[in-house]
């Protein structure tokens, strides 16, 4: 064993450069996905234990009766939409029999302000609830100061404290949903031992001053210790029996807010993890063309060799010891990497908005074992296969053997690969026809038809582009399609790998344009207003509801129309419901109404967002946390206001703050007098900025900006795709490399025969970048079809059309290519400065 | 055109190892029209060629002086490892010397820098190894023109039709290598080397791997662009049936000229390999 691992060790030092790059797409695949792990650990893991460490001492949570599913809001970090309690709910939990103690906990919004400005940006959400005095059930502790007690005095969790430079005793600004008012800091907290509770800000109001600030008037829910000695599943069941009241246990509760804490991180875990199983694709493409390779060559070899007697083990057990050699190596180092590169996928995650990554990483013994399985495994697999597959050829064929693989393309595999194709297609059709997402997993079917299919493709590609290459680039375009069809396994690997890439690239790029369109295009065809307020986050609307009147008061104002959004269940679904005063919003925002008079909606109608006239009269039912509002469709209006939560119905402003109470304005449209604009838009914004989360925009601008954050997250999709791209270059290299020396006779018979190097590197470049072209081409048009699929399927409103960014896939297109052939320039280099000869006698 | 072979023009193509000037190598060439080293299609001069440095150095081409003769076809025979595809190699540019010097007609190799060198081979020279000859990917007739190709040229059809017919691959002309049996693609490479009219073939051992039959039929052709076209062709052969095609056989000893024999025959050529005594 030492033996053959020291003649492995020999074989890896001798052909040095092609284990590098092995080396290198296995170390870069595993630091990849370990950094993933990490990453996706450190934010989950960090607020699940942060939220099971606050809420320990509650035994049992009593809620409103759940309407619905939530999109999302303060306060709704369950993820439903409830009806509110009744009043006196605290006082009879209390009374139930074994409850030990039982505190109103009331949830709203309220934003700290500092001298003047908001503290904290991103994708946290802004909270304000009740001081829980008992220590049991607050999650909350004093970590510095008193607790608050008279209405004014405030306490704030420590990252806040330490975001804005406050102390216990400084006096600062909260904006809540009824206005700005006036406080001072008594207190510094902790949610339980972090800084801050999970993607949330969190101020702390004494009980006294809820009813004037948080515009509630029933606890969001009533914490409750069960006393010690009773039977906790008899206290819950006596306490589910009070009206209109859901009863959750601790662990339960724990469950549902962790698992509504990470939510949000969910889908950048999957999007990473998706990254990740690229990167590890195109990592195992590579490491398996280049093992194939060295088997290949050292059949032959094994062949004389068995036949004069070696056993098969002998000879080809070398090189799965040399995989595993290189496996390790390149594993501990990626691990390595992928550890200390968490800080750069932070940044990445960064450009979305998301800023809750902080504290240390948190490195779990299965992240490194599920990282260090796929490199060492993906390794060993890669050189196994192709081991077997050559010790079970027969000595003497082995022997004739040539170490390029044979140019026949199964015709079985290339049927099966048709058949799922047809079959993915047909999904897609069908999911597209019904609707429905579960034909649409048929169409995932795709992938493994282009696996099946690749070689048939490969070769198929280079006999339609033979003639195109030919007349492009005359004899060595002939060259270069034809040796294309030369591996079509190998070129089909590379190629998919590529092929994955452009891919993703193409389907983020639709979806992420379509997102824009139907974020941007209400706006851009809807606002009338010269100005628009809008909120802190797009998300959330953050703005003092006593702005609009304030604006309105200015002489140089003509108008203003203030737009409040509220969540409510129709129908069982989430559904943003805006509020508006219909006489006047429609002449600074055309809803463009297509049947019925929005002006009904005063005398308790609904409009609803849609281009069927034939609702009108339809009734809608409205469940809020209040009250339910059964209402007729008395407009049908075709555009919405914009934005991500875009209502899609519209009632009467007094009527929604009727239905849920604490609302602040989302969006505030100003019209100016005729006359000096400059100066009414300076006066206008004087007063939005001494308002904290409020932002002033012209019309131009808000056009502009609607659709920004669809921006911030293709940032973070193109930080992603340079990392994907960059290994799928790897690739491209390597594969061009093993092609060189696979067929360096017959590159040395040019040579001999008069091909300068120039002319050779051309050939090579030529050959990469029909290669990329291919993968490339195949994998937008893949994507462009499977992407249009999904978005016609899921998209529902919120992604009306399919908007499918020519220029961008253009360019993405051109850039792989250009990006094959600089990957292949290196090992065409390399090939070019050797001595013909020499590469005459290797081909031998 | 070219005069019959066996004739008149054979003597001294080995000179003596001072002899650098190439317009000494006109001597005894008198019976042709051409002047001066133009009777030369390649020659060497001095030349050494030495692999390795140090104790394990070996010395392919122990100071060799030698010309091919014009219109020619001139044989190299010699046991094993005794430095004729070195030879060949270096009289082609393929390889480079490690002194002395090499020439394509009048042209000085070692003057060239690797650009001109390949220009040359592809305009000036053709070249048929012993096997693996043709670029796999193109068709026959493509792999013939490949040299004109590269240069950016056809082959005059005209040549290409004589070529194709003489070497009877007419039919074959589409097909790709491995659809060619091994005679064939030989002929293929053969066609390859005539058909851009180099100045001078080289063919190492181009019949090595062929039966009897298929290489006497290979040699024929070579024989016929002798004659007929005035092609000047250097060949390495082991075989002296192979050899008593040509004009002149030289023969290669460790690294030197050990004799020329002119208008050799196959037992001419056996007598003289008996007496370097393998
Ligand atoms: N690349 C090389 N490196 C080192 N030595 C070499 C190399 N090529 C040839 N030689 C040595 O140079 C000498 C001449 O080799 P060459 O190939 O010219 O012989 P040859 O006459 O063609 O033999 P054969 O008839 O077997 O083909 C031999 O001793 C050989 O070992
Ligand atoms: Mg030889």
């Amino acid at each position: 064993m030492s033996g053959m691992f020291r003649s492995a060790l020999r074989s890896v030092m001798a052909s040095r450069s092609r284990f590098v790059l092995t080396g290198a797409a296995i170390m870069l695949s595993v630091a990849f996905l370990v950094a993933t792990l990490v990453l996706s650990d450190s934010m989950r893991g960090r607020a699940a234990d942060d939220i099971a460490a606050a809420l320990a001492g509650t035994d049992a949570v009593v809620q409103g009766v759940t309407l619905g599913a939530s999109d999302g809001g303060p306060g709704e970090l369950g993820g439903s939409v409830r009806r509110a309690l009744g009043p006196d709910v605290a006082e009879r939990v209390a009374e139930v029999d074994g409850v030990a103690g039982a505190a109103p906990q009331w949830i709203g919004f309220a934003k700290l302000v500092v001298d003047g400005s908001s503290v904290g940006t991103g994708t946290a959400t802004d909270v304000g609830r009740n001081w829980i005095a008992d220590p049991v059930l607050s999650p909350f502790r004093l970590a510095a100061g008193r607790a608050p007690v008279e209405a004014g005095e405030i306490v704030i969790d420590r990252s806040l404290a330490s975001a804005a430079g406050v102390e216990p005793g400084d006096q600062v600004q909260v904006l809540t949903a009824t206005g700005m008012h006036d406080a001072t800091v008594t207190g510094v907290a902790t949610y339980a031992e972090a800084d801050t509770a999970p993607l949330q800000r969190t101020v702390l109001l004494p009980d006294a001053a809820v009813p004037g600030w948080l515009d509630a008037e029933a606890p969001t829910e009533v914490v409750v210790d069960i006393a010690e000695g009773s039977d906790r599943a008899e206290v819950i069941g006596l306490l589910s029996e009070l009206p209109g009241v859901e009863v959750t246990s601790g662990p339960d509760h724990v469950r549902t807010m962790q698992d509504a804490a990470t939510s949000p991180l969910q889908f950048l875990t999957v999007f990473l993890l998706a990254f990740a199983v690229v990167a590890v694709l195109i990592g195992v493409t590579i490491i398996f063309n280049t093992f194939s390779l060295t088997v290949a060559r050292r059949r032959r070899e094994s062949g004389l060799l068995r036949a004069i007697g070696a056993e098969r083990r002998q000879v080809l057990g070398g090189v799965v010891v040399e995989a595993l050699l290189i496996g390790a190596v390149a594993t501990v180092a990626g691990l390595a990497g992928g550890i200390a590169g968490v800080g750069v996928l932070r940044w990445l995650v960064g450009l979305t908005g998301v800023t809750l990554l902080t504290g240390p990483s948190i490195v779990s013994s299965t992240s490194i074992v599920i990282a260090a399985t796929v490199g060492v495994g993906a390794t060993l697999l890669s050189a196994w296969i192709p081991a077997r597959r050559a010790a079970a050829t027969p000595p003497i064929e082995a022997l004739r053997d040539s170490a390029a693989e044979p140019r026949v393309v199964s015709p079985v595999r290339t049927a099966v690969g048709l058949g799922l194709a047809a079959v993915a297609i047909a999904g897609g059709v069908t999911a597209v026809a019904r609707t429905s997402t579960t034909w649409l997993l048929l169409a995932a079917a795709v992938v493994p038809a282009l696996v099946l299919c690749g070689p048939a493709i490969v070769t198929a590609a280079a006999r339609w582009s033979a003639p195109v290459a030919r007349r492009l680039a005359g004899v060595r375009g002939s060259i270069a399609a034809g040796n294309l069809a030369t591996s079509p396994r190998r070129a089909s690997s590379t190629a998919l790998a590529l092929m994955l890439g452009t891919a993703m690239v193409t389907m983020f790029a639709i979806v992420a344009s379509s997102l824009t369109n139907a974020v941007g295009s209400d706006v851009r065809e809807g606002l009338r207003a010269d100005l628009v307020v809008t909120s802190a986050t797009a998300d959330f609307p953050t703005i003092d509801p006593t702005l609009a009147g304030r604006i309105g008061a200015l002489p140089e104002v003509t108008s203003v129309a203030s737009l409040a959004i509220a969540e409510g269940i129709v129908d069982g679904q989430p559904t943003a419901v805006g509020g508006i005063d219909p006489s006047v919003l429609p002449s600074m925002f055309d809803l463009d109404p297509v049947a019925g008079d929005l002006g009904d909606l005063r005398s308790g109608g609904v409009a609803v967002v849609g281009d069927d006239p034939t609702l009108l009269g339809d009734t809608v039912v409205v469940e809020f946390e209040r009250s339910t509002l059964e209402a007729p469709i008395v407009a049908v209006v075709a555009r919405s206001t914009g934005g991500f939560d875009a209502p899609a119905h519209f009632v009467d402003r007094r009527a929604l703050d009727a239905s849920v109470g604490g609302l602040l304005d989302a969006l505030v449209f100003v019209d100016l007098a005729d006359g000096d604009a400059a100066r009414a838009e300076a006066a206008v914004r004087e007063l939005v900025r001494a308002t904290p989360g409020s932002f002033l925009s012209t019309r131009a601008e808000h056009v502009a900006n609607s659709g920004s954050e669809v921006d911030a997250f293709r940032n973070f999709i193109d930080g992603m795709l340079y990392l994907a791209g960059f290994i799928a270059l790897l690739g491209v290299a390597n594969t061009t490399a093993l092609a060189i020396s696979e067929r360096s006779g017959e590159i040395g018979l040019l040579r001999a025969v008069g091909a300068t190097r120039r002319e050779l590197r051309r050939i090579v470049r030529l050959e990469a970048a029909l290669l990329s072209f291919v993968a490339a081409a195949i994998g937008t048009a893949v994507a462009i079809g499977f992407g249009w699929a999904l978005i016609e399927v899921t998209g529902g409103t919120d992604l009306p059309s399919v908007v499918v960014p020519w220029v961008r896939l253009a360019v993405t297109l051109g850039v792989a290519v250009a990006a094959g052939v600089a990957a292949a320039a290196w090992p065409a280099y390399r090939v070019s400065r050797v001595p013909v000869l020499e590469l005459v006698s290797r081909g031998r | 055109m070219s005069p019959h072979p066996h004739s008149d023009v054979l003597d001294s193509t080995v000179l003596g190892p001072t002899a650098q000037d190439p317009d000494v190598l006109d001597r005894g060439s008198e019976g042709t029209h051409r002047a001066g080293a133009d009777d030369a299609a390649a020659m060497l001069v001095g030349a050494v060629k030495r692999y390795g440095s140090g104790s394990s150095s070996v010395v392919a081409l122990d100071d060799v002086t030698i010309a091919f003769p014009a219109g020619r076809f001139t044989a190299v025979m010699g046991p094993s490892g005794s430095g004729k595809s070195t030879m060949m190699h270096c009289a082609a540019g393929l390889d480079r010397l490690s002194s002395g010097r090499a020439f394509v007609g009048n042209t000085d190799l070692s003057t060239l820098d690797d650009r001109e060198l390949t220009t040359l081979r592809r305009e000036r020279i053709g070249f048929v190894f012993q096997a693996f000859n043709l670029v796999p990917t193109l068709t026959a007739e493509e792999n013939i023109c490949l040299p004109s190709t590269l240069s950016g040229r056809r082959p005059s059809a005209a040549v290409l039709d004589q070529v194709v017919s003489m070497l009877r691959l007419g039919d074959r002309l589409h097909h790709r290598p491995t659809e060619l049996s091994g005679g064939q693609q030989q002929r293929v490479a053969v066609a390859r080397a005539l058909v851009a009219r180099p100045q001078v073939v080289f063919a190492d051992e181009p019949t090595g791997n062929l039966d009897t039959r298929t290489g006497q039929e290979i040699l024929g052709f070579l024989r016929s662009a002798v004659d007929l076209h005035g092609q000047s062709i250097v060949m390495v052969t082991h075989d002296p049936n192979a050899a008593a095609w040509a004009d002149h056989v030289v023969f290669v000893v460790d690294g030197r000229v050990h004799d020329v024999v002119d208008r050799p025959s196959a037992d001419t050529v056996l007598d003289v390999m008996k007496g370097l005594g393998r």
